[in-house]
């Protein structure tokens, strides 16, 4: 009985925090963050982006930005920002399971990234020909070379 | 036992549970194992994508990045409504509460529709995540001749066994033979002198022309074949296909116009390298995606029925965590998907 009156009380003054944070001005201000923010990931389509920023730049500057987002919408919207401490009860673990899984991948990002066997290559469409130097007396189109069509003949 | 406890030593505040409501506890151990199965996939993706030997340009299988931006700023919109929904019946404004609700559900729907045109962009060409609907070939070897020849032969039976041909079936057929030709010619070739890359090349030039890529044409604007490029917004164009009948384009977007452009019934076979990986991760983020959104406006339209006043703050606040999630996964695809 007072244990769940203990809780109710500490739900209630949870509830009484929560009114003095948050406000609709600071989630409008939320809102115009992630607009610009979205805006700036969607810069790196336009060519003088991609002609000036190298790919793995703005890759990760995109990844930041995504991250910058979700920090936004979880402190603000999700309240985090204003929650009392249990909030890493639920989210830490949840976080290092996430990490764990990422992990999980690290061989697959070592076998497969930079490297590809020889079924692997062979059996793939004609990407890694590209790769290959074209024999200059072959007559390939120039749209052909670009894609990297396999012109190695098997001797 | 417990007083021998409080005797000596600090003394600590016994809590019995987390100090939340049991329906929050449960929302956020609910969106604890979404986290640990989105990152799941969305790792997955980078991996098979990373790992791809070869893998589309985006406009290669009609994305079009403004859909992922508008789509993005429409779930932004949809999260601050929800937030706003819930400050409001926390108020026990309870006629505003709605009004926000109803808007976060119409801009969830608007979500779903933007990503059904896009779906259909993708299905109107062919670009399936599986068979048999799946048009997609890897690479331009004799299979994929093999592919087009069986699809060209069957309609050529088709109008041939007609006991009327209509001038449109003629104009059809000559069509058919003309390609047929193409088919011909590169496997001759191929046979012939199946050590040189000849027959290769003129497959490849085939599949070309059927299907041109972007990535392959936008280094040739002066090509044989017309480049679309008059509004990033546009998913739809309208082409004449000679006959006098307009028909629907999908996505014009840098497209360039192939033979499955410019005679919408050959649906023959198409070829995109790394184009079904591309499919079955795209489809698959996508479409869980979509799933947890439909599930939210199933959750936006219970919650309608609803008085939003103060009593039901609680509802509204753990409908808004599960929402601010959906918009969350939705922030890592975008880029991931559209402009990686």
């Amino acid at each position: 009985m007072s244990h769940n009156d203990q809780q109710t009380q500490h739900a209630h003054h949870g509830e009484h925090e929560h009114e003095h944070h948050g406000g609709n001005g600071i989630y409008i201000a939320v809102f115009l963050a992630l607009c610009v923010l979205t805006s700036f990931s969607f810069l790196t389509y336009f060519d003088f982006w991609r002609s000036n920023v190298p790919t793995e730049v703005s890759r990760a500057f995109m990844m930041a930005v995504s991250c910058t987002k979700a920090m936004l919408v979880i402190m603000f919207f999700m309240h985090l920002k204003w929650e009392a401490n249990w909030k890493w009860v639920l989210t830490v673990p949840a976080s290092i399971m996430s990490a764990l899984l990422i992990f999980a991948l690290i061989p697959d990002v070592g076998l497969r990234m930079r490297f590809a066997s020889f079924d692997r290559l062979r059996f793939t469409a004609e990407r890694p020909a590209q790769t290959q130097k074209i024999e200059d007396d072959v007559d390939l189109p120039l749209e052909m070379q670009k894609e990297g069509y396999e012109i190695k003949p098997t001797t | 036992m417990s007083d021998d406890h409080h005797g000596h030593g600090p003394t600590f505040d016994y809590q019995p549970a987390l100090p939340i409501s049991n329906g929050k506890t449960f929302m956020w151990l609910f969106l604890s194992t979404e986290i640990m199965f989105f990152a799941g996939l969305i790792g997955t993706y980078i991996v098979l994508r990373f790992g791809a030997i070869s893998w589309p340009s985006t406009h290669d299988v009609h994305l079009a990045e403004i859909w992922g931006a508008i789509n993005t700023f429409v779930l932004i919109c949809s999260s601050v409504t929800v937030v706003l929904a819930f400050e409001a019946a926390k108020k026990d404004q309870s006629s505003t509460a709605k009004g926000w609700m109803l808007l976060t559900l119409l801009l969830g729907c608007v979500f779903l529709g933007i990503k059904m045109f896009e779906y259909n962009a993708k299905f109107s060409h062919g670009i399936y995540p599986m068979k048999p609907h799946s048009q997609i070939f890897e690479k331009p070897d004799v299979y994929y001749a093999q592919a087009v020849r069986v699809r060209l032969t069957a309609m050529k039976t088709e109008i041939e066994n007609k006991k009327e041909r209509t001038d449109t079936d003629k104009d059809r057929l000559a069509i058919l033979d003309g390609i047929l030709r193409q088919v011909d010619d590169a496997e001759v070739t191929l046979r012939d002198n199946p050590d040189s890359p000849e027959g290769r090349i003129k497959i490849g030039k085939l599949a070309d022309a059927i299907y041109p890529r972007a990535s392959v044409h936008e280094h040739h604007p002066g090509g044989h074949v017309s480049t679309n490029t008059e509004s990033p917004f546009r998913l739809v164009a309208t082409v004449s296909d000679g006959t006098g009948d307009a028909y629907e384009l999908g996505e014009g977007d840098d497209h360039p116009v192939g033979l499955n452009d410019q005679h919408y019934w050959l649906k023959l076979p198409i070829m995109i390298p790394g184009g079904n990986m591309w499919a079955s991760t795209y489809f698959l983020l996508t479409g869980f995606h979509a799933l947890h959104v439909v599930v939210g406006l199933i959750a936006f339209g219970l919650a309608l029925t609803m008085t939003l006043n103060r009593a039901s703050a609680g509802t509204i606040e753990n409908i808004g965590l599960y929402w601010h999630f959906v918009d969350l996964v939705w922030i890592f695809l975008f880029p991931l998907l559209y402009l990686f």
